[in-house]
């Protein structure tokens, strides 16, 4: 580890520098902004011992379905730094807000088919199971697989979703024109050109 | 009041809904279709007229949109009975919004508010008009009157935040914050609170007045349990004892973290900097101007006696023993790290403990070593050493190693991890010029013999020994800088080439090749590679340092054009839409997140990057139509004749410039855009670590923008003067210009020598003598086209002085033709600096030049009317002034000239010949050492290496690996670059060839 600790905005900058270093996402920012600024509590970075930030997780709450859970949207740890057990530590520390600050019963995530880093580090040392296949669900053919883990869904916090309804031509702030939940999952963050 | 259900802004939603598909599916004509005929039902519907905007809006008819927004308003304003629903005013919002006019918007929001002052949806309307405005007093006084409406506590916190953004932002109302303090104990007595983060705004309202020990109270009270992930409210806790100065009950808090978390580090620094009472930890956490922190920590230890000091580094290292029995089955590198920690604060205290230091590194060498994060672990650690410790350390490492024969991984991982330290040292740069060529192609054997190990990788994974090659390169430029042979660097260029066809995504090979490249002028290729490291978002702020310079020096005014625009397209979006961002902050209720994005935003609005390439994006298009007067006319008024940079630079002086730049990532002979250790001789080399450059080059960086932001103006003025003088010269012979523009020009001037660290009469002295011979032009320094840039303004301002032009011409004639003396026969490889250098005189101070005489040559002509020209014009007689132009138009040609025969000289050397030459330089005798040993290596392993050993993935991109195609585009980018320059000579002639003919009447 070194310290897992939440992101701060300020952190985006040495996170998105992870990404040049580790694989090329096709995040807008605005994606990144999105999840930090709605779901804080869901992001963790994890500095090293210099300060340099290495790792990231980047999370969120599916608010539009009646079960409430989590998702992985991103997890990244520089080369340099794989196999010290980072993306476990990041990945333990989110699953563990997303229980206890928002109740989650359960969460999910996407993989690519053809990841078997990522993959083995899901269902063995994380616990994950396969729900589902997405055909296609990348934007260069991939199939993912959807993957799921229960939490126990002890609720501590009552979680707030938005707290007015908005007209989607509304606002602006969460609807129309800065919905990137639909237009980026595409680019997971498991792939590499 | 008006949207009820079924009804949008009065109207039914079923009329409605098929307006917004259109809209959202961009089909704007049909929509358009579509309210025309809502329109003609519902003609004075304020919500009609606004999406009719909005549809205008988004078809790109900026102006009928405004109008019809403004007629919707006026409406809205007008008529007592109209509907004025959030619907009705968010649709204005967002067309008014696009079309920049926010205060429109709130506007609008305002009057409702005013009509309607109980309506909770349409204050917070308003407040998000705020938001988007950065009004944060008014944004404070709305969401005050939403709380005494609704008592709800969101509703105060939006207040409390918004007044702690007065105080962060602002720098103003301290005071407000006991208000702030006031209302929310006013609100928790009554209501208590109930959210985590209601709680953190509370506690972070304390913080900033500093009364840490009535957050601690809150913090221990009822509320605490709001926060229910245990060590986060104890690192809160920690921290607001320590910044109450209540050191043993923080080092208690920082120990039960630790226990909990035994590998956090920062948590560990704390622990020690409460134990021995020394705040300086506070401060490398505090500074987060800098996107990587200070590595180095400060210690302060004057305050504790010897006995003290001891026995509290003793409990230290008890806790740490403890920690690291505790986790004696993890691979936890904290516990052993914080031994070393122990050891470097004794060496600090004057413990004289070098050797203990030294083992103790050596330890966590031997436990850690063969992992890629070693060197960056102990950096920190190696600084406080002197230098002949390191080198002693490093000795340490290579025995050790030697005698450990373990994995071919963890012997690989090891040497990797030696040689970095070298690298991080700087005792690479000590080793004599056989032996790092010896560790070269030792290194390169080791590459080599360990490709069989990542034969089953995924592509994307990690490579064994992936960084050899960075390292080999590193040392392969090392070795051109100290013997300017220059196979070294094309070998390093193989190198890193080789590695990349092996493995496309390593991000160093690129960002090396990217800037051996620049070096040698094979700009295309460069490019290639930065575009090759997909750099976007917020990565063109942290990551274009890397090309941005060299293209600005450069000919290829299309990619630089290109790069300029992404950047600022980047920053501009995000600057005009973080708002809406924040608000979804505040709609969370995420407060803290609020303040630290309000904060983010400024931070990339001061970037110093960010001014910079405003001002080079406008001198870029000035540089591009500088051909043509007209042209440049234009360019020039949509700059608003350069009075608005101009303010920039007067501003410059006081702003605040930040630096989001990431130079870790540069390779050693860069640390910095202005810094190239390759352009200088060796001799004057001093290796220092590459921390904090942008601390250095926040004065250069402030004059460099202060400097540049004149020169539009300058460049207005000086065809202002030159358009009136010639005439007035012809007819009165006495000095041209008007009056009110010479003043400013010439005050301009004087603010331009002081960006130079001259005044302006001693900048004169300055031109004057170098042109005359009389001082070296080394002495203009670094900034030697800035000077040329002043010596054309200055002639400019005082036209009528033949002089003047003189000193200008002799100027231009000398810099230029000594750069091409010096470059003789050379090839671009090893004079790109000085090509640069040309590029940049011929296409600013000379195109400049080129300016103000086109501006004199067209008073002379008659206006409008070219076939009565030489009619006019005999009755012109010839002047003193006139005689000066045509003399600088000579000079010019000629000068120019030049340049076109020394790039032809370069192009026409054909192609084949050049990449056998480049290919020559890589042959070498067998036996007899030099440059060539490692390509020799990597040659020989290819021929030999088998499909079953390396796997068929390796094996295909070894096979098809060529040196000569490296070679080939190399030398082809390299030629395109001149031939972009030559282009621009040839414009430049044919100007001037058409100028002289012009004057020749007069």
């Amino acid at each position: 580890m070194v310290c897992i600790r939440r992101a701060t905005v300020d952190d985006l900058l040495a996170m998105q520098a992870c990404n040049l270093m580790c694989l090329p996402e096709n995040y807008q920012m605005k994606y990144y902004l999105y999840h930090i600024l709605s779901w804080p509590q869901l992001l963790y970075v994890a500095e090293d011992y210099n300060g340099r930030i290495v790792g990231y997780v980047l999370a969120k709450m599916e608010e539009e379905s009646n079960e409430c859970h989590g998702h992985i949207t991103s997890l990244a740890v520089l080369r340099t730094h794989r196999k010290l057990g980072l993306a476990t530590k990041l990945m333990t520390a989110a699953q563990a807000a997303m229980e206890q600050v928002y109740g989650a019963e359960y969460v999910s995530l996407h993989v690519r088919r053809s990841n078997r880093a990522a993959f083995n580090l899901y269902t063995e040392t994380l616990g994950y199971q396969i729900n589902d296949v997405e055909a296609k669900y990348y934007a260069d053919g991939e199939d993912a697989y959807d993957m799921r883990k229960n939490l126990k869904g002890k609720q501590i916090h009552q979680h707030h979703s938005a707290g007015h309804a908005h007209h989607h031509h509304g606002g602006g702030c969460c609807s129309a024109d800065a919905k990137p939940v639909e237009t980026t999952t595409q680019a997971e963050a498991t792939s590499s050109k | 009041m008006a949207s009820k259900f079924g009804l949008a802004g009065g109207i039914p939603e079923r009329r409605v809904r098929p307006i917004w598909d259109a809209i959202d599916s961009r089909q704007f004509k049909n929509a358009l279709k579509l309210l025309t005929s809502l329109l003609s039902k519902y003609p004075k519907s304020p919500y009609a007229l606004a999406l009719k905007a909005l549809i205008h809006e988004r078809m790109g008819k900026p102006d009928e949109a405004l109008t019809v927004c403004l007629d919707a308003k006026e409406l809205l304003y007008k008529d007592d009975s109209s509907l004025m629903d959030d619907l009705t005013l968010s649709t204005l919002q967002i067309v008014f919004q696009r079309l920049d006019h926010l205060d429109l918007a709130t506007g609008c929001y305002a009057h409702a508010c005013g009509r309607f002052p109980n309506n909770l949806e349409l204050m917070m309307g308003l407040f998000n008009c705020y938001v988007r405005e950065y009004s944060f007093v008014k944004q404070q006084q709305t969401a005050i009157k939403m709380y005494k409406l609704a008592g709800e506590e969101r509703f105060l916190l939006w207040a409390v935040c918004s007044i702690q953004l007065q105080v962060l932002c602002d720098k103003s109302g301290e005071k407000l914050l006991l208000l702030a303090e006031g209302l929310l104990k006013k609100h928790i007595a009554s209501h208590s609170m109930h959210e985590p983060e209601a709680l953190m705004v509370y506690i972070s309202l304390l913080e900033q007045q500093s009364k840490y020990n009535d957050a601690l109270q809150v913090l221990s009270g009822n509320l605490g349990s709001l926060l229910v992930i245990e060590v986060d409210k104890l690192r809160i806790q920690g921290r607001l004892l320590a910044r109450a100065r209540d050191y043993s009950a923080a080092v208690d808090v920082y120990k039960k973290i630790l226990e909990l978390s035994p590998d956090d580090w920062e948590c560990f620094l704390q622990y020690l900097g409460c134990l021995f009472e020394d705040d300086s930890v506070w401060k490398l956490f505090d500074d987060t101007d800098q996107i990587h922190p200070i590595k180095n920590i400060e210690c302060k230890f004057s305050h504790l006696t010897e006995e003290m000091f001891d026995s509290r580094i003793s409990s230290a290292s008890e806790l740490v023993q403890k920690l690291q029995r505790d986790t004696e089955n993890s691979n936890l590198r904290g516990p052993h790290l914080a031994a070393i920690e122990i050891e470097k604060r004794k060496f600090l205290y004057g413990k004289k403990n070098e050797s203990e230091l030294l083992k103790s590194l050596l330890q966590y060498f031997l436990k850690f070593g063969h992992l890629a994060c070693y060197a960056s672990d102990v950096e920190a650690f190696l600084q406080v050493l002197p230098p002949h410790k390191k080198a002693e350390f490093v000795g340490m490492l290579v025995k050790n190693a030697d005698s450990v024969s373990e994995s071919a991984t963890v012997v690989l991982g090891q040497t990797t991890t030696i040689l970095k330290v070298q690298e991080l040292t700087g005792n690479i740069f000590e080793l004599p010029l056989g032996e790092i060529e010896a560790s070269t192609v030792k290194l390169a054997k080791l590459y080599c013999q360990n490709l069989p190990l990542s034969k089953d990788l995924d592509p994307q994974e990690s490579m064994f020994g992936e960084e050899l090659l960075s390292l080999i390169s590193n040392m392969l430029v090392q070795l051109f800088w100290r013997t300017r042979d220059f196979c070294y660097l094309a070998e390093a260029i193989m190198v890193l080439e080789f590695g990349l066809s092996i493995r496309g995504h390593v991000w160093q090979y690129k960002i090396l090749l990217l800037h051996i490249y620049s070096y040698i002028g094979a700009l295309p290729l460069a490019f290639q590679r930065y575009k090759a490291l997909d750099v976007k978002n917020i990565l063109t702020e942290t990551v274009s340092h890397h090309i941005l310079r060299q293209m600005l020096e450069s000919p290829m005014w299309v990619d630089l054009s290109n790069l300029l625009q992404d950047y600022l397209k980047f920053m501009d979006d995000h600057l005009k839409e973080s708002a809406d961002l924040t608000f979804l902050a505040y709609r969370h209720r995420n407060y803290s997140k609020v303040i630290e994005f309000v904060l983010f935003k400024q931070r990339l609005q001061q970037s110093n990057q960010y001014e910079a390439v405003r001002v080079e994006a406008s001198l870029l298009q000035l540089k591009q139509s500088a051909d043509s007067i007209e042209e440049e006319e234009r360019v020039l008024e949509n700059l608003k004749s350069g009075v608005q940079l101009v303010e920039l630079s007067n501003e410059m002086g006081s702003r605040t410039l930040r630096f989001n730049e990431d130079m870790e990532t540069r390779p050693w002979w860069t640390p910095c855009p202005e810094k190239n250790y390759l352009l200088g001789s060796f001799e004057d080399f001093s290796y220092c670590p590459k921390e904090n450059v942008n601390k250095d080059r926040e004065e250069n960086v402030r004059r460099a923008i202060q400097r540049k932001s004149l020169v539009p103006r300058m460049i207005y003025l000086s065809i202002q003067c030159s358009a009136t003088a010639l005439k007035e010269s012809l007819e009165t012979n006495g000095s041209g210009g008007d009056i009110k523009t010479c003043v400013e020009l010439k005050s301009l001037l004087e603010e331009y020598t002081k960006t130079l660290g001259s005044s302006l009469s001693d900048a004169v002295d300055m031109i004057t003598e170098i042109s005359q011979g009389a001082r070296p032009s080394e002495s203009l320094g670094s900034d030697l086209v800035d000077w040329l840039n002043f010596a054309v303004f200055w002639n400019a301002w005082s036209l009528s002085s033949q002089e003047h032009w003189h000193v200008l011409n002799l100027l231009f004639e000398k810099l230029i033709l000594d750069r091409i003396k010096s470059m003789g026969s050379s090839d671009m490889s090893s004079c790109y600096s000085d090509v640069q250098v040309l590029v940049q005189i011929i296409t600013e101070p000379l195109a400049w030049h080129g300016l103000v005489i086109q501006a004199c040559t067209r008073s002379s002509l008659p206006s409008g009317k070219k076939k009565k020209k030489a009619q006019h014009s005999d009755h012109l007689p010839s002047s003193p002034m006139s005689q000066a132009i045509k003399d600088s138009i000579h000079s010019l040609c000629s000068t120019v000239q030049e340049v076109s025969n020394w790039l032809l000289n370069q192009i026409n050397n054909p192609e084949d010949d050049q990449v056998e030459k480049f290919l020559s330089t890589l042959k070498r005798n067998e036996d007899a050492g030099g440059p060539g040993q490692v390509l020799g290596v990597l040659e020989s392993f290819i021929t030999s290496s088998e499909e079953s050993e390396v796997g068929s993935r390796i094996f295909e991109a070894l096979k098809t690996w060529s040196k000569e195609d490296s070679a080939r585009k190399t030398v082809m980018a390299q030629q395109s670059v001149l031939r972009e320059f030559l282009q621009i000579c040839e414009s430049k002639k044919k100007l001037l060839e058409k100028l002289k003919q012009q004057m020749s009447h007069v």
